[in-house]
């Protein structure tokens, strides 16, 4: 009796085991076999790789502006021993920086905010309440037109050769990412931004009837912050034509 | 006796599992940790029966049922985000070493146990024939 029950249990055991080294070898075969895991990886990989490139990019330009920054210190000292000429050079440096959008500016003007509709609020096609690359550049298009005399987006300074386009759901505004709100801050004539913005039938009002979520907000003391532009000038193309 | 029927059982199991089909990748957690259990199940087969309290019907039920419900713990922590299986794993691997305990415990009693016999057959063994020589002097 005793001796078919300990038969029963060690066929009983045998047989588990069995299973067990069956499950065991599928497993190890599975593991072996699939690329899963090394694709994820090396998905990972790349783009870990790509992010130290891209920080290389961006350390290898910032070095070349404090390389220009201290070429350009140096043609100052330059100057300074010329003593004659010496008022006159840098009133025309800070009015060219100024020109170029190389210097942080303070005044009075306007703040317009722009944010994507409330998508329980408003009916209609999400594509008409959501802020797009076109409408901020309308808008910084109608300050301009208005005299506005420096204008930025969400702290990225628009300077004349500034691209305002569309990557997914953020904008790219000097090739710096920004995303909703955004802000629009214009120095000028405070009256003359705020009514070239607001007419009838402005870009504003279009905005404001499609659904998006528009404030303006008049400036009227000298508090409004406009930084520098903290890119650089580059002509690789281009010459002077004499 | 069981062992002969363990060894046995791993290698056909070794030699089907070497022709067996690959699972699908996604599937393959859920047999890592049926795997465990069974292993688990297993160890607590062979403890209890060096115990001597080897029921059938227990260790059937342990061994599905382990079996499904760390498969399923698993499904529903990876719907959860949670790693459940880890639990699992932790508390199959702990009762594993319990288990291991057991048998290890037995086997060193009985090891201790033969070599005490012989010492003490080997001293009876020598009285004795102490006793034989004393009686012959006599």
């Amino acid at each position: 009796m005793s001796k078919i029950r300990n038969l029963k249990i060690s066929l009983l055991l045998g047989i588990m085991c069995m299973f067990l080294t069956l499950g065991i070898a599928i497993q190890i075969n599975t593991v072996k076999n699939s690329t899963t895991t090394v694709g994820k990886t090396l998905v990972e990989n790349e783009l870990r790789d790509s992010t130290l490139r891209w920080k290389q990019r961006y350390e290898e330009a910032y070095a070349e502006l404090e390389d220009k920054e201290e070429e350009l210190n140096s043609l100052r000292e330059q100057v300074a021993s010329k003593d004659e000429s010496y008022g006159g050079l840098t009133n025309k440096l800070e009015q060219y920086n100024l020109l170029l959008g190389n210097t942080e500016l303070i005044g009075k003007g306007i703040i317009i905010t722009l944010k994507d509709g409330d998508s329980d609020k408003v009916k209609g096609y999400a594509t008409d309440y959501i802020v797009h690359d076109g409408d901020i550049l309308e808008v910084v298009n109608a300050l301009k037109n208005a005299g506005a005399e420096a204008i930025s987006v969400n702290g990225q300074r628009i300077i004349s050769n500034t691209g305002i386009s569309c990557v997914g759901n953020v904008i790219t505004i000097n090739g710096e990412k920004v995303g909703v709100p955004y802000e629009i801050q214009a120095i000028g004539l405070t009256s003359q931004l705020y009514g070239s913005v607001t007419m009838p039938g402005g870009y504003l009002e279009l905005l404001e009837n499609a659904g998006v979520q528009v404030d303006v907000e008049q400036v009227e003391k000298e508090t409004i912050i406009i930084p520098r532009y903290n890119g650089i000038y580059k002509f690789n193309y281009a010459t002077i034509y004499e | 006796m069981i062992y002969i029927a363990i060894i046995i059982g791993c290698i056909i199991g070794a030699i089907l599992g070497a022709f067996a089909p690959v699972i699908p990748y996604t599937y393959s957690s859920y047999l890592s940790i049926a795997i465990v259990a069974a292993l688990d199940t297993v160890f607590g087969g062979i403890a209890s029966v060096i115990k001597g309290n080897f029921d059938l019907k227990i260790f059937l039920s342990g061994f599905f049922g382990n079996s499904i419900l760390s498969i399923a713990l698993t499904y529903l922590g990876e719907k959860l985000n949670v790693d459940i299986y880890l639990a699992a794993i932790v508390v199959f691997v702990g009762r594993m070493f319990t288990n291991l305990g057991i048998i290890r415990r037995y086997y060193i009693d009985k090891c201790v146990k033969f070599i005490e016999k012989k010492k003490l057959e080997k001293e009876s063994k020598s009285k004795e024939d102490e006793d034989e020589t004393t009686e012959t002097e006599a």
